[in-house]
């Protein structure tokens, strides 16, 4: 029964992430308009706050203000530095880890909206036949730091500086100044206050612009490139740094073959090489989203797995494998389907 | 610089106490405290709290002092009533400071902040012969955890009520241009085709009927003008108050009820959707190479020729 319903880990996958773009989006329609009934108030997702209809918001806008109006200004008053102002931080970061410790970083491949919309635009950029952009090698190694600069500087650096004085105030939440999330979700809820410019200062209008144009680009982007946000996502980088504690892990035996097959680093929206070439802790690279499509597309028993406490969730297998590549392709092109625009030409 | 236009009024969604109970802070003035609360004689409260006051319905200011956010505490000033004492409903109704009685002196009403934190329901009550005569407001101390506020909303706490459904969540306020709904009630029971009138300190006026579930959606109209900035609300932003009022006679009895808050400029003020279009618009363009069929190169691997 569950069988027919879900035939493949992916078809799962691509239902858990329509509920939870629902969930997070317009969730909050359910839960009740005040704050207080958010689910957690620091999801490691990109859930906007801004989205006035959201059940949940992600820790980044939490990070920020913490820095920005606690932290911060505490700092610079220094008689006043006590544990006391760092505990709301320290509770922010427990709640979110609560959620992490469990999903670890499927909350990226299974729960962020930012994530599925742009999963979304991939298959629809499938069916308008446009190509796939990969990303080589040594183009990824270069993107990769973008998202830890992101998160030390937008995320922590500047709002911490506002804070104290050494910044304008406007730098407060500069992250979210820029973050597509925010309007990718408000627009989905039919909001359009989020994509009208702020152009009360230089500050504000000159980061709404570059959140904005980048946008634009992402949207577009990824009809033809896999999660090109994702990449520098400054959430990819903050969770990686707690990917090492949670128990559920990406998991790859050594295996001889791996060298002339490849399909798994087809088959990853993230174009992690790694884990067609590597095993044990270096294929689960902090990129990863946990989406697993590696494991479905890994033709070999047991290579790939996805285990919870050791225990074996998902695994590649042979059979698996062949029912999976009959549907679509490792690069994501749906099989036996019409493919309107491609066909018509 | 002015401190935050930033996300004007949208949700800042901190867990701490941070920006919470500036944001609420509402714009009364010293003078008009001190004007209004020269003493508890009725007549010379009204006859003191009308010239200086842009409404001759009772309201309530309250203005927050304290310069730790862990020690904020906030002063409540009855304007246009006369009161012998603020009562105060937190949103945790069960606990200690579920219902509380402020006294009042000159300068007003303290309200300090209870470790529970949260949405406070503020009002002042006057019963003289036949007429009884409320003020009510809001207001917030930010609190990671604070309880869920509706029960304080609904719970009922006097005969003639106007109860917001819902108050503006946390960090978050009334905003010119946009539908607010309220639910009119007496002794519990909406009362439908109720009379509601809407006044505003930038000089608006209008009335209002409730539909058959005593509830009225009131657009919060875009009165700023263009030449005066509206006085600061908390967060420097600039802000205006509202009142909403309500008479109904019962068994002899005249009741008359306000409910107070303040609004800020429209989500649009210093927003432009054209120049968000036009940015985004160009970022798309700066990607539209992308879905272009590439042709295969030299250096290509075998997979990268095949795909091209
Ligand atoms: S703008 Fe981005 S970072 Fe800020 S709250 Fe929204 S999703 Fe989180
Ligand atoms: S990396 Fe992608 S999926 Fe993960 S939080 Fe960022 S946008 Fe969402
Ligand atoms: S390594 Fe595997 S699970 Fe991780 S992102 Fe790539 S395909 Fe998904």
């Amino acid at each position: 029964m569950l069988k027919k319903i879900f035939p493949t880990l992916g078809r799962f996958r691509f239902t858990v992430q329509i509920v939870m773009l629902f969930v997070t989006v317009y969730g909050g329609a359910l839960l009740g308009s005040y704050t207080v009934d958010r689910i957690s108030q620091a999801l490691p997702s990109l859930a906007c706050a801004f989205d006035k209809q959201t059940a949940d918001h992600c820790i980044l806008i939490v990070n920020q203000h913490q820095l920005h109006h606690r932290i911060g200004e505490a700092l610079v008053k220094a008689q006043e530095i006590t544990l006391k102002v760092f505990v709301p931080t320290l509770i922010s970061v427990a709640t979110f880890f609560a959620f992490f410790f469990v999903l670890n970083k499927a909350f990226c491949g299974w729960v962020c909206p930012m994530g599925t919309v742009q999963e979304l635009l991939y298959r629809i950029g499938r069916r308008l036949g446009r190509p796939l952009n990969r990303f080589k090698p040594d183009n990824v190694e270069r993107v990769r730091p973008v998202k830890w600069l992101l998160l030390l500087v937008l995320v922590l650096g500047l709002p911490l500086a506002a804070g104290m004085g050494y910044a304008a105030n406007e730098l407060g939440d500069p992250y979210c100044q820029v973050c597509p999330s925010r309007l990718a979700t408000t627009l989905l809820t039919a909001d359009t206050e989020q994509i009208a410019l702020r152009t009360g200062t230089n500050i504000n209008f000159f980061l709404g612009a570059l959140g904005n144009a980048m946008f634009g680009f992402v949207v577009i982007a990824a009809l033809a490139v896999r999660q090109p946000f994702c990449r520098i996502c400054p959430l990819l980088s903050w969770n990686a740094m707690f990917q090492k504690l949670s128990p559920m892990r990406l998991v790859k035996k050594q295996y001889d073959k791996c060298e002339k097959c490849g399909v798994c680093e087809k088959a990853c929206p993230m174009d992690i090489h790694e884990i067609g070439r590597e095993h044990g802790n270096k294929a689960f690279h902090e990129d990863c989203t946990l989406c697993g499509r590696c494991a479905e597309y890994c033709p070999d028993d047991d290579v790939i797995q996805i285990r919870f406490f050791g225990i074996r969730l998902f695994g590649s297998s042979r059979d698996y494998y062949k029912t999976r590549v009959k549907r679509e392709s490792p690069e994501g092109m749906p099989k036996n389907r019409v493919i309107w625009l491609k066909q018509a030409k | 610089m002015k401190r935050n236009q930033l996300m004007l009024g949208v949700l800042l969604a901190i867990t701490s106490a941070s920006a919470g109970a500036a944001e609420s802070a509402p714009s009364a003035t010293e003078s008009m405290a001190a004007m209004a609360h020269s003493g508890h004689d009725h007549a010379a409260m009204m006859g003191m709290g009308k010239p200086m006051s842009w409404t001759a319905y009772p309201t309530l200011k309250v203005k927050s002092s304290g310069e730790s956010r862990e020690r904020m505490v906030a002063i409540v000033v009855p304007q246009n009533i006369a009161a012998d004492g603020i009562d105060a409903w937190s949103n945790n109704l069960i606990d200690e400071n579920g219902r509380r009685r402020l006294p009042l002196d000159m300068a007003g009403a303290k309200l300090d902040k209870p470790t529970s934190g949260g949405f406070h329901w503020l009002a002042a009550r006057e019963e003289q012969d036949s007429a009884v005569r409320v003020a009510s407001s809001v207001y917030y101390y930010g609190e990671r955890g604070a309880a869920n506020p509706t029960d304080m909303f609904m719970h009922q706490k006097h005969e003639l009520e106007i109860v917001p459904q819902p108050y503006p969540r946390e960090h978050s306020r009334y905003r010119a241009n946009e539908d607010w709904k309220f639910l009119v009630r007496f002794n519990g029971q909406p009362l439908p085709e109720q009379k509601i009138v809407l006044e505003t300190s930038n000089g608006s006026r209008s009335e209002l009927i409730s539909d058959a579930q005593g509830v009225v959606v009131v657009s919060i109209p875009d009165d700023f003008k263009a030449e005066t900035e509206g006085k600061k609300a908390g967060h420097g932003r600039p802000g205006a108050d509202f009142v909403l009022a309500a008479e109904h006679a019962d068994g002899g009895k005249n009741y008359l009820t306000a409910f107070n808050a303040a609004y800020g400029k429209s989500a649009f003020d210093q927003r432009s959707i054209a120049m968000g279009l036009g940015f985004t618009l160009l970022g798309m363009l700066g990607a539209v190479p992308l879905l272009r069929h590439r042709k295969a190169k030299k250096n290509d691997a075998p997979e990268q020729k095949a795909e091209a």
